[in-house]
């Protein structure tokens, strides 16, 4: 065992990283919707136009390419949405208010729900700067609408977004339903309800140049009709078994013509099958708390 | 922060479809840009980017077999050439302008000006102007700064003082911009209301993105999904009553099968009522006296505050 001393050492190392990660989340076993009701199809919306272009010091052409999100794709999906009685989730950065106050306005008077995505889409490192960015964020998206945020997507210590008074997350894929995850700290009060997404059900990767800094050669942009096959079978998928599917768009991506039209199929398709909810997040969290609610432990 | 600069170039809102009327009533404007560059780094033309054969084809046979092709189906084009290429395709440019199409300027080397100096900026610029206007006979009307297959975005580059350049030089419009799908204002300065017309540009209809991309030898080969998209954007725009810009590359869209997809594009275009297919030049004419900036630029005064912590 000694000449092994070492090896066994990583497997621990490895097994307590695992277990650890593993104890932050805690699944719903047995999920059900209300009768009639066989999946819950949550439409989000990432408005971060440009933002996440001016944290990353990229060039001015980025920055135009986001700000068609502002000028024209958010306008266009808040039509879209209601033309079919779908209501959406608007993930809105706290700084959008100062840079499209109007089209903010318009997703909430439509019924859309508007949600925290960080304050200038980015987490600082700093304790006190982060609250701060989070009490910022959710301050302005409360003073334009006139309704405190329930949700965030992003990746705040969730600790801090519950004393705001945060119900839910979205971010991350750990499992198809809703589940329940807590920061690191296994004392910290952060056992707060997710609602997952997963990359791959995100239009930016299919779409978005240089996606998160992508290099040319990985680039992997695509036509409208080959995501809205895949959409298709990722909702059939999770249709049949009673599931949920969480679809992250960018309006400054699926703003343009041709997406628009490719969402507007897929939602026809999704409402000629029985049983298909469309609510807002909070809606889905508020359902999922209630039902079913965090069993307790840390 | 002045204004919203550094996050925003144009106004806060688009016009509405409801809101966009083409000339005659047509339904929806088509703009057809093909880039004679050959440029394929951001330090832009080099010696080795015209000696290949891909090169020479683009140059001759590419280029005389996409000319056929909108001979037969009707197309109007502007074509960008860097001010560097201009004398060595003078014969071209010439039998081109000769021929109706319009000729515009797609910078002095088509090089990545990010970083460059106002002054040299400027010089480059005016040699640009100066050559063009010498081999055509006429000022060149529209400046481009599209990108190249190598470049780190997409979208064409820009220093922060480009914009007030090219309308100091005269020029009557930028031919690509990301920030809306019809023409629009790009701010050059809020104090002063001073804006340059810019003609939308999307990376996802320009051939260079999709053939052999990022290079020929290893780069993938998806011409049927820049088809499908060019097919989908048209159609969706059409319906809109709005725009749709193509932008090819004659040593790419001119090879065989990709050439046939051009004219499959075409056929369809001309099956669809009330196209209005112009040159960027008359198009920016037409926009510019319809919805001239002073009425239809909405510029909302910055509300934003700064914080400590906070981005500027």
């Amino acid at each position: 065992m000694a000449v092994n001393g070492d090896l066994v050492r990583e497997i621990e190392e490895l097994q307590v990283a695992a277990g650890a990660y593993h104890d932050r989340h805690q699944f719903i076993s047995d999920f059900t919707y209300p009768t009639d009701t066989r999946i819950a199809v949550n439409f989000t919306c990432d408005f971060d136009t440009m933002l996440l272009r001016r944290v990353l010091n990229e060039p001015p052409v980025q920055l135009a390419k986001g700000e068609f999100g502002g000028r024209v794709g958010i306008w266009r999906l808040i039509e879209l949405f209601d033309s079919h009685g779908v209501k959406a989730t608007i993930f809105t950065p706290g700084r959008i208010c100062e840079l499209y106050p109007k089209a903010v306005l318009a997703a909430a008077a439509s019924g859309h729900e508007i949600a925290d995505h960080m304050w200038e889409h980015r987490v600082p490192s700093e304790p006190d700067l982060e609250l701060d960015h989070i009490i910022k964020s959710t301050e302005a998206l409360e003073n334009l609408v006139g309704k405190r945020p329930a949700g965030s997507r992003s990746r705040h210590t969730l600790a801090m977004l519950k004393k705001q008074g945060y119900i839910y997350n979205s971010h991350g894929s750990a499992a198809h339903l809703p589940y329940y995850m807590r920061d690191d700290d296994p004392d910290s009060d952060s056992w707060m309800l997710n609602l997952p997404f997963h990359y791959a059900i995100d239009d930016a990767m299919f779409f978005s140049f240089a996606w998160l800094n992508s290099e040319n050669a990985a680039q992997r942009i695509t036509n409208p009709e080959r995501v809205l096959d895949m959409w298709w079978d990722a909702f059939l998928q999770q249709y049949e078994q009673g599931g949920y599917l969480n679809i992250c768009l960018h309006p400054f991506v699926s703003g343009r013509a041709l997406r628009i039209e490719m969402l507007d199929q897929l939602i026809t398709r999704m409402k000629a099958k029985p049983g298909v909810w469309f609510p807002t997040c909070e809606e889905v969290a508020r359902y999922c708390l209630e039902v079913f609610p965090f069993r307790g432990g840390k | 922060m002045p204004w919203k600069e550094g996050y925003t170039s144009s106004d806060e809102r688009s016009l509405s479809d409801a809101d966009v009327h083409w000339p005659d009533g047509k339904k929806c404007c088509v703009s057809v840009v093909v880039d004679l560059s050959l440029a394929m780094d951001p330090e832009g033309l080099k010696a080795s980017d015209f000696q290949n054969s891909t090169a020479e084809f683009g140059l001759t046979e590419g280029l005389d077999q996409i000319l056929e092709t909108f001979s037969r189906f009707n197309i109007n084009a502007t074509f960008t050439v860097p001010g560097a290429m201009a004398e060595h395709l003078s014969p071209t440019l010439q039998a081109l302008h000769a021929d109706g199409c319009e000729i515009a300027a797609n910078g002095f080397k088509h090089e990545d000006v990010s970083n460059l100096e106002p002054e040299e900026e400027r010089r480059r610029m005016d040699l640009a102007t100066e050559i063009l206007t010498d081999v055509i006979g006429t000022r060149p009307e529209g400046w481009f700064s599209l990108p190249r297959p190598n470049d780190r975005y997409a979208g064409g580059t820009f220093s922060p003082n480009t914009l007030r350049l090219i309308s100091d030089a005269g020029y009557s419009y930028l031919g690509n911009g990301l920030s809306d799908d019809i023409p629009y204002y790009w701010v050059t300065d809020f104090d002063k209301s001073q804006s340059l017309l810019t003609m939308p540009y999307y990376y996802h209809f320009d051939d260079q993105f999709f053939l052999l991309f990022p290079k020929k030898g290893t780069g993938l080969e998806h011409a049927d999904t820049l088809f499908a998209n060019w097919v989908a954007e048209f159609k969706a725009q059409h319906k809109r009553g709005r725009f749709f810009n193509m932008t090819l590359h004659p040593y790419a869209i001119g090879w065989c099968n990709r050439l046939k997809l051009l004219e499959d594009f075409f056929r369809i275009m001309n099956d669809h009522d009330g196209v209005w297919n112009p040159t960027s030049k008359a198009c920016a004419a037409y926009w510019s006296e319809a919805y001239p900036a002073s009425s239809t630029l909405q510029l909302e005064p910055s509300i934003w505050k700064d914080y400590p912590g906070s981005l500027s």
